[in-house]
């Protein structure tokens, strides 16, 4: 104020003095525009010292604000004429669409403007807490549309040995250049797969990890010879516990000497039981102590995951004998049934219907694995015995004609699986031995009992990142003690679930990137971190997906708008003053110098 | 001086004609040369200095062409009069004397002299230089083109073997070693020549000697070699001032070495080795089994190729005859030799023929042979074995065959044979009867031919006399059904209608696949031989109609299964104890085995992979880490003692990374990839399934809807 009244009034004394100056002096030609000159340029030389600003308004509502976030396009957001509201600590404000309005903290300012009830969301949007208490606004949401890269992966955290591993995702490529998508791990490249451009890709990689712990993977997209983007995949390798297999057969035979071998060589526990005449027996016992199995009971039958039984066993169970093991089916035993005859022989059997093709000369019998299309080697006989398909039945491998031979259904909390195929070691016997395993594999993974875990625990986002909020969900098998959960020897205070006493959560805003050790009670985890940069595609496509939701389940009708008009304050270019500044002056002093002397 | 003037300007003319025109020419011909030389230096693999002679060449055969360095003052001035009209024809005058013109000319000379200077230089006189310099871009970029033929310029830079067998490596070298020099001299039997090298990396043939000589630059106190991780061998100084060590070793084991030079290690070298392959044989001729019958000469040559990679020193065969029947079988056996002198050739053809008569084989005797053959290595190796039989007539003749056993079809075989009987009576009264006659008797054989023919053809379910064992598609019989009366309700007859009951499989296969096959090859034999019977030609048929028997004979000794007789023990029953249906005598046996595990090596390898992934982020080895890691390393050592190409790299990053104090991650890679080719593929096994750990909630959840019976 001070500054600006001191200018003026040295402005106007000069001003005074050039008029008087002008007006004095003798030759009177030109003198009008003399003076305008001289006013001009002590008006612009005012200026220059004080800025000329003007006041624009613009029509605005007042019940709605534009929010400006992360990935807004500069284009879209040039076309908002009304005013933009962007927050403090986003990134947003750096963008170059013209100047936002930064709003510390949104809901302290809704609070302030009461009468704001409709919000415009552009960019990538609010988190989910954010949203959360925007519930009770109208809300429009105008995404991001530049978004190219991976927009989703999944893969699993923890497998066990042998297990396949499979990394699935889509990528989004919007550039004009073939992206090749490449997954290394364990210093190597492992696969790769090239996305052309202007397609969205659904990507699978599948692969048989060899080591045992933690690794991290890497998911690189090259865009020729850059890379675009290098993500992590972590996740862990355990070894896994074997399962205890129980046969009882009513008489040896080939496909039980094979299996048996194959079972003891993997170091499967397993008990073996053949008859020899009525109640009398051989058993092995493989890798397992010994257990009384001359007559089958709760006590034997709970140690075991699998039962294998054929079908003339099955009848000659005794009635104790069968309630026993639908007892222990009801509690989950797992049992594979070997099918050799037309006619069912009663009990379990029985759920299983059945039908018999003429044979047929010489063509042999080519199995599949449903699930993965996996073929095997043909076996070298002829199959007459198929399953009918059911309803309840999950088929597990079929010939290539799609005829039903080994099926599965639940029976209690256990599953109940049937198999026609009588000669399967004669893969075994052709040294396919790759072959036997993963039927073997097959069968035992569907039917073996469930392990219960004591401990799994969900971490919410599922890409945690450095520095933010990461929730931890855990769900225990005791059910009234809190546990102690501590993340990186930190204590943390758990809560629990309202509805399910046995879960707990906790919330953490973890410091370190890379592998963090979870202690829950005495069990020690390991979940990744993410650095920043990482998975950004990914994540801002699902805040996206998350937005959408959201608006989507809360459209809400607006009152009427009230218009208001709103004022902003407008600058005229110091150049332009400049300009002027220039012009007024210089004529003065040509005036003076050059048309004065004609 | 005026006069001068315009004679200058005509010389310049010229001058400047001359050097547009040789500029012309240079262009030209070094166009030429471009692309000549292109095709010389990049496909028939010249020295690059051949272009410059090429342009030499080109360029003095344009120029013997076109000599313009003849072009002429007058030519020049001819030119000028033609191109000036103000010059009037008298260009010439300007090159004459101007004091022997007459005066009229003189005037003239004078005048044209005033207006010369003034003219402009002709564009003429450039010429096709624009044109040229066309040619010369075009054939820049032919040769261009010619250059970047890439497939024709490496097949003709192949190295030579010697080049081969020095490994491209780049080694490190301790700096205390000086000069070093390596001798490797290959074995005898390589038949080549020693080489030398300067690279520590040897790749050599098996038994090869190897001479290592190193100078230090300071003395050493001990310089010793450590093989594969084991072997640590002293060298001795040659003299007092220890600065010249030698050694020599002969190698027969890849592996690799360190070279110490007072404690102080080298990188890891590796052995590469060549082993010497056996020699490889390939009989092209006879096929495996060959059975020659009543007719064919009693010879067969014998074609076989033989291959070695360094020479093959010598070759034979072994034949073993085996002569007569059952019990009274005698084996002889021969060692044929070839009359060939191997003389180390790497490749040599050999064919040998074999008179079966003069070997001492008679009807019914069998041969079989192999080839043996030795390299200058002194590793043998043979051939498969080869049978030649020779039919016996006598015996397909016997009738001992058939009297017993499964007899399928006696009397045509008999009559088979009777054929054959008659066919030989009638050779051998050809002379005695007339020749029409025999050409009856002939035609008649022929007939009978044709009937047996038919009759085994009936067999094989032939309806029509023209084909041989061909499938049928008459279907006439079905006419017939149609005459039967219908019966209501019978299903079969139902069925009949609609099906085609004629190639039903039970009625087919009356023979095995493989048996119609051969009876089928009979009816082709019996087709021949009626065909000889009926042109007159009985004893061209002769052999067709033997091998009918042989094959029929065959056919019948099919169907026959032989068991052979044995003696067995039986304990003798006690028919007390029989049907008691007592079981307290009934043993349960129990066996108990447990699987012990030996092999911890996939383990300790697939820990490995996980510490060592878990250092990417440059975190410093634990001391337990450190343990592992050297377990680890003896794994390698093993790996790499016997495929040093693929492990040895392995190695050294393995034992940097587990003495360093920095971790670089290019050394956990090339450690990583190293143990997941030392893991090989495992089955997979089964998994179990998990169920979330609060299941007493779910079960009892579970348990109610059982209850309530849902």
């Amino acid at each position: 104020m001070d500054f600006k009244l001191i200018a003026i009034i040295i402005c106007s004394i000069l001003l005074v003095f050039l008029l008087f100056k002008e007006f004095s002096r003798n030759d009177k030609a030109r003198l009008i525009w003399r003076i305008l000159a001289s006013i001009f340029s002590v008006a612009s030389l005012l200026f220059l010292l004080i800025p000329l600003q003007y006041k624009t308004s613009a029509k605005q509502n007042l019940n709605e604000i534009n929010l400006i976030t992360e990935g807004t396009e500069p284009d879209s957001a040039l076309k908002i004429k009304s005013a933009k509201y962007s927050l403090k600590n986003t990134e947003a404000t750096e963008l170059k669409h013209g100047k936002t309005i930064q709003i510390p903290d949104l809901f302290y300012f809704l609070k302030e403007h009461p009468e704001v009830n409709k919000i415009n969301i552009y960019g990538y949007g609010l988190s989910l807490n954010e949203l959360e208490k925007l519930k009770d606004f109208q809300l429009n949401f105008h995404p991001s549309n530049n978004i190219t890269g991976i927009i989703d992966a999944n893969w699993p955290n923890e497998i066990k040995t042998t297990a396949q591993f499979l990394l699935q995702g889509i990528y989004k490529n919007t550039e004009s250049n073939t992206i090749k998508l490449l997954l290394n791990g364990l210093g190597k490249s492992i696969d790769s797969v090239n996305i052309k451009p202007n397609e969205t890709v659904n990507f699978s990689f599948k692969t048989q990890p060899k080591q045992i712990g933690k690794a991290v993977f890497k998911l690189i997209a090259l865009n020729g010879k850059d890379t675009i983007s290098n993500e992590p995949v972590p996740f862990i390798v355990n070894e896994q516990a074997a399962m205890k297999v129980l046969i009882l057969s009513s008489f040896p035979d080939f496909e039980y000497k094979f299996l048996k071998k194959w079972l003891f060589d993997n170091q499967y526990p397993l008990a073996y039981r053949s008859k020899i005449s009525k109640d009398k027996y051989t058993t092995d016992f493989l890798n397992l102590s010994n257990v009384n199995l001359n007559s089958i009971n709760q006590a034997a039958l709970k140690q075991f995951d699998v039962l294998i039984i054929d079908e003339d066993e099955i009848s000659s169970l005794s009635g104790a004998e069968k309630s026993t093991m639908q007892t222990a089916m009801n509690n989950g035993l797992g049992v594979i049934i070997r099918i050799a005859n037309p006619k069912s022989s009663g009990f379990i059997s029985d759920k299983f219907s059945r039908f018999e093709v003429p044979l047929q000369k010489d063509k042999g019998l080519i199995p599949i694995i449903k699930d993965d299309a996996k073929k095997f080697n043909k076996l070298p006989y002829d199959q007459r015995l198929f399953l009918k398909a059911s309803e309840n039945n999950q088929t597990i491998v079929i010939d290539n004609n799609a005829k039903i031979l080994v099926t599965s259904k639940l029976n209690g909390l256990g599953k109940l699986t049937a198999s026609t195929l009588s000669s399967t070691y004669n893969w075994m016997l052709a040294g396919n031995e790759a072959d036997y395993s993963a039927y073997w594999s097959a069968l035992l993974s569907k039917t073996a009992r469930k392990k219960a875990k004591n401990l799994a625990f969900k971490v919410l986002p599922k890409i945690p990142v450095v520095n933010h909020r990461t929730n931890f969900v855990i769900d225990l098998a005791q059910n009234n003690k809190v546990p102690t959960i501590k993340m990186n020897g930190l204590v943390l205070a758990p809560r629990q679930n309202m509805e399910l006493p046995f879960q707990w959560d906790v919330t953490n805003w973890p410091k370190t990137q890379g592998w963090n050790t979870l202690n829950i009670n005495q069990t020690t985890a390991s979940v990744y971190i993410y650095a920043k940069q990482n998975w950004q595609t990914l994540r801002n496509y699902s805040l996206i997906k998350q937005n959408e939701r959201f608006v989507q389940n809360n459209l809400k009708q607006l009152s009427k708008a009230k218009i208001s008009e709103q004022i902003t304050v407008n600058e005229v270019s110091k150049w332009w003053i400049f300009i002027t500044f220039i012009l007024s002056t210089g004529f003065l002093w040509f005036e003076s110098r050059v048309l004065r002397k004609n | 001086m005026q006069k001068t003037e315009g004679l200058n300007w005509l010389h310049n003319l010229r001058t400047k004609w001359i050097m547009y025109r040789l500029l012309h020419i240079i262009a030209i011909s070094l166009a030429i040369t471009l692309v000549l030389s292109a095709i010389a230096v990049n496909i028939l693999n010249f020295s690059i200095w051949s272009a410059a002679l090429i342009f030499l060449l080109i360029g003095t055969v344009i120029l013997l062409l076109n000599p313009v360095w003849k072009k002429s003052d007058d030519d020049i001035a001819r030119f000028v009069n033609y191109k000036y009209p103000e010059v009037e024809e008298s260009a010439e005058l300007l090159l004459l004397d101007a004091k022997e013109l007459p005066m009229l000319q003189k005037f003239q000379r004078d005048k044209i002299e005033a207006i010369i200077p003034c003219l402009e230089n002709p564009k003429e006189i450039q010429g096709k230089i624009y044109i040229s310099g066309l040619i010369l871009f075009i054939a820049l970029f032919i040769s261009y083109g010619i250059s970047k033929i890439p497939a024709i310029k490496h097949n003709k830079n192949q190295p030579t073997e010697a080049q081969n067998l020095i490994p491209a490596i780049k080694e490190n070298i301790l700096p205390e070693i000086a000069d070093f020099n390596l001798t490797i001299l290959p074995p005898a039997y390589t038949q080549k020549a020693s080489r030398k090298q300067k690279i520590f990396s040897i790749k050599l043939e098996d038994g090869a000697k190897v001479n290592w000589q190193i100078e230090t630059n300071v003395a050493a106190k001990k310089l010793s070699f450590i093989f594969n991780d084991k072997e640590i061998i002293n060298l001795k100084p040659k003299n007092n001032a220890k600065r010249d060590w030698e050694f020599s070793k002969t190698i027969n084991k890849a592996g690799f070495y360190q070279v110490v030079v007072d404690g102080k290690k080298s990188d890891l070298y590796q052995i590469e080795l060549i082993a010497d392959l056996p020699v490889s044989i390939k009989i092209t001729q006879p096929k495996q089994h060959t059975t020659i019958d009543i007719g064919q000469p009693q010879k067969f040559t014998l074609k076989a190729n033989l291959n070695d990679d360094y020479g093959i020193k010598d070759a034979f065969i072994s034949a073993t005859m085996a002569s007569g029947k059952g019990e009274g079988v005698s084996f002889t056996e021969k060692r044929l030799s070839f009359d060939t002198n191997f003389g180390n050739r790497k490749n040599v053809s050999l064919t040998k023929l074999f008179d079966l008569k003069s070997l001492g084989m008679k009807p019914g005797d069998e041969l079989y042979f192999f080839i043996k053959a030795m390299d200058n290595h002194g590793q043998s190796s043979r051939s498969d074995v080869y049978f030649v039989s020779i039919v016996d007539t006598t015996e397909l003749m016997s009738l001992s065959g058939m009297t017993n056993g499964v007899n399928l079809v006696p009397e045509y075989f008999r009559s088979q044979r009777q054929i054959i009987i008659d066919t030989e009576k009638l050779l051998k009264e050809q002379s005695s009867i007339p020749a029409e006659a025999f050409k009856t008797r002939a035609n008649n054989l022929g007939i009978d031919q044709k009937l047996l023919r038919l009759r085994y053809g009936q067999f094989l379910g032939e309806e029509n006399e023209t084909e041989i064992g061909g499938d049928h598609d008459d279907h006439d019989e079905h006419v017939e059904h149609k005459g039967e009366e219908e019966k209501f309700g019978d299903v079969t007859a139902i069925m009949d209608k609609y099906a085609h009951k004629h190639d039903i499989a039970e009625d087919a296969t009356f023979f095995e696949p493989e048996m119609k096959a051969q009876l089928k090859a009979v009816l082709t034999e019996m087709w021949n031989s009626e065909l000889r019977l009926r042109t007159y030609k009985p004893q061209e048929a002769l052999p067709y109609e033997y091998k009918a028997l042989r094959l029929l004979k065959d056919l019948q000794q099919k169907s026959r299964a032989y068991v052979a007789k044995t003696t067995v023990k039986t304990a003798s029953l006690k028919p007390e104890k029989r049907l008691s249906g007592e079981l307290d005598k009934i043993l349960q046996p129990v066996q108990k085995m447990n699987f012990e595990q030996k092999e911890l090596r996939i383990k300790h390898l697939k820990n490995a992979l996980s510490i060592l992934e878990s250092k990417r982020n440059g975190e410093k080895l634990s001391e337990d880490e450190r343990f592992k890691l050297t377990e680890t390393e003896k794994y390698m050592i093993v790996a790499a003692a016997e495929n040093p190409a693929s492990f040895l790299n392995a190695l050294t990053s393995l034992r940097r990374l587990s003495a360093a104090k920095k971790v670089v991650v290019r050394d956990i890679d090339v450690a990583q990839s190293a143990i997941q080719k030392m893991i090989k593929a495992e089955p997979a096994k089964p998994q179990y399934k998990t169920t979330l750990p609060a299941s007493t909630l779910y079960q009892s959840y579970f348990n109610n809807l059982n209850k309530s019976g849902r």
